[in-house]
């Protein structure tokens, strides 16, 4: 195998960084709080031993998994129906322009007392946050649509609820997918800030209890696991974008980021 | 002629109910469901006590207090973000080295929730304004390189060879070429995390702080008064709102050939 000397920079920095980190944590000179590589995977190893950390792993994963597929099903049936029902536009249009600038962990407390500290409150505030990037980018993508594609569909005498689904829907596929990335990235930020602020299970509570233990070691491999968590989602997301739009993404540079 | 202006401004106030009217409506619901009992008024305030508390809190100051922390803390990070983001993304686009370095780091990271790694921030710069600051400043520099490296790349060619051809100097053309290219994709970078900054900075403040909208909103839900939280809401939304037109008006001004894209 031949290595470019692109992807060896590539490399450079974050080994830099991991190798400086261990040295430096090792030799006992940086500040107790930031445990070094060798020391998090050995807790990392400690946790999966106990089989804590995939209790923990899978409470969160369930928590994220169950909000964002509410929110995404929810934000793409509203936002198709808004794009092409002037009705529907009308009456979400006000309220998502107010409530999409407000963060929505906002009303944790609210979904708290609502639906206690176990995962319901997790999972309806994760759906709740997810709902509005995903609302916007779907109705937005439907109102761009090319014209022409509509008209010549039915210049052919194409019923309406086939243009719907043959010509509307995969047209705005692409966009859609985008508003969906984005509500996943909200779901990570929503659950961890959750996690923390009031729940019994998942990676938040490691990376507490970590805390409150004063075993820096644990609560960064709780921190690494939700980062680890975060990356792998976006990763299948992005697979899975890649074999729906297969026909789409020809001819356009494919865009790792955004 | 007066029956055509009057069947005009009706149609034009038929329009403006049938976009607006999905608010008073709600707000009607709201106060109805509340009223007869129907929902727990503890949970869910009528609209005349959100109204009453968000009144009283910002007329003795308490809120303007608040809001005052939380937007000076995003926008600082924010700025922050901007003014190293954007010469980063800048040279990342312009050196292979850099971007090479780099690459990784952005790309990588990118769809990594990053919020978890507050913590730490807590620890390295304490519990409060610092740790905000700099987190937020983390937050934003995501989408800020981001966007300005693909926007900074994607200059035309032509353009610059064009500025060559008549003698431009490479300053000259960094400053009348490239940068006016990139300034739409800049700001649609802007865009993005500018509302990421007051997101984080009001997460961070419900984790742990003694001021800023996110410890009110802590507080008086621990105290349960939701009247109180539900203005808070109100408050950081009007903040956002005002800062994405402040934001909008400036795009105006400075990429004043283009117009905005619709939002």
């Amino acid at each position: 195998m031949k290595i470019s000397s692109a992807s060896l920079q590539h490399w450079i920095l974050p080994l830099a960084v991991l190798v400086a980190w261990e040295v430096f944590g090792r030799a006992g000179m940086l500040p107790r709080y930031l445990s070094w590589p060798s020391a998090i995977l050995a807790a990392l190893w400690e946790l999966a031993v106990t089989g804590e950390l995939f209790v923990a792993l899978a409470a969160s994963f369930y928590r994220v998994a169950a909000g964002f597929a509410l929110g995404t099903v929810a934000g793409v049936i509203v936002g198709l129906g808004a794009g092409v029902v002037p009705g529907i536009r009308h009456f979400f249009d006000p309220l998502v322009s107010f409530l999409y600038s407000i963060p929505k962990i906002a009303f944790l407390p609210v979904f708290l007392l609502l639906f206690g500290l176990g995962h319901a409150s997790k999972i309806t505030i994760i759906a709740f946050s997810g709902f509005f990037p995903v609302f916007v980018a779907s109705r937005h993508a439907v109102l761009s649509v090319n014209k022409l594609l509509i008209w010549v569909a039915r210049n052919m005498g194409t019923p309406e609820r086939t243009i719907f689904f043959r010509v509307i829907v995969p047209a705005s596929a692409p966009q859609l997918f985008a508003g969906v990335r984005i509500g996943l990235a909200h779901a990570f930020v929503v659950l961890f800030a959750a996690e923390l602020i009031g729940s019994k299970a998942g990676l938040g509570t490691i990376i507490t209890s970590g805390e409150e233990w004063v075993r820096f070691d644990l609560m960064f491999a709780g921190i690494a696991c939700f980062a680890a968590l975060g990356f792998a989602s976006d990763r299948i997301l992005l697979a899975v974008r890649a074999r729906v739009l297969k026909g789409q993404m020809i001819g356009t540079e494919e865009q790792v980021v955004r | 002629m007066i029956a055509q202006t009057l069947t005009q401004t009706l149609a034009q106030t038929w329009s403006l109910v049938a976009r607006w009217y999905s608010i008073p409506l709600l707000l009607l619901v709201w106060q109805v469901a509340v009223g007869s009992g129907l929902v727990e008024s503890r949970l869910l305030p009528s609209p005349e006590k959100v109204f009453t508390a968000l009144v009283t809190d910002v007329s003795d100051g308490v809120l303007l207090y608040h809001a005052g922390v939380t937007v000076s803390r995003a926008l600082t990070g924010f700025l922050l973000a901007a003014l190293v983001g954007i010469p980063f993304a800048a040279a990342m686009a312009r050196s292979a080295l850099v971007r090479n370095l780099f690459e990784p780091i952005f790309f990588l990271g990118y769809p990594v929730p990053k919020i978890a790694l507050f913590p730490v921030f807590t620890y390295v710069f304490g519990i409060g304004t610092p740790s905000k600051i700099a987190f937020t400043f983390l937050e934003c520099l995501y989408p800020i390189v981001v966007a300005c490296y693909f926007g900074f790349r994607s200059v035309q060619t032509q353009l610059i060879w064009t500025a060559q051809n008549c003698g431009a100097s490479r300053a000259t053309i960094l400053g009348r070429v490239i940068l006016p290219a990139t300034l739409p994709t800049i700001f649609s970078g802007l865009r993005v995390a500018l509302p990421v900054a007051i997101i984080v900075v009001v997460i961070t403040e419900m984790i742990g702080d003694s001021i800023g909208l996110g410890y009110y909103i802590t507080i008086w839900s621990t105290r349960f008064t939701f009247a109180n939280v539900y203005a808070a809401i109100i408050v950081i939304g009007i903040c956002g709102l005002l800062l994405d037109q402040a934001l909008l008006l400036l795009r105006h001004r400075a990429v004043y050939w283009q117009r905005e894209e619709s939002a």
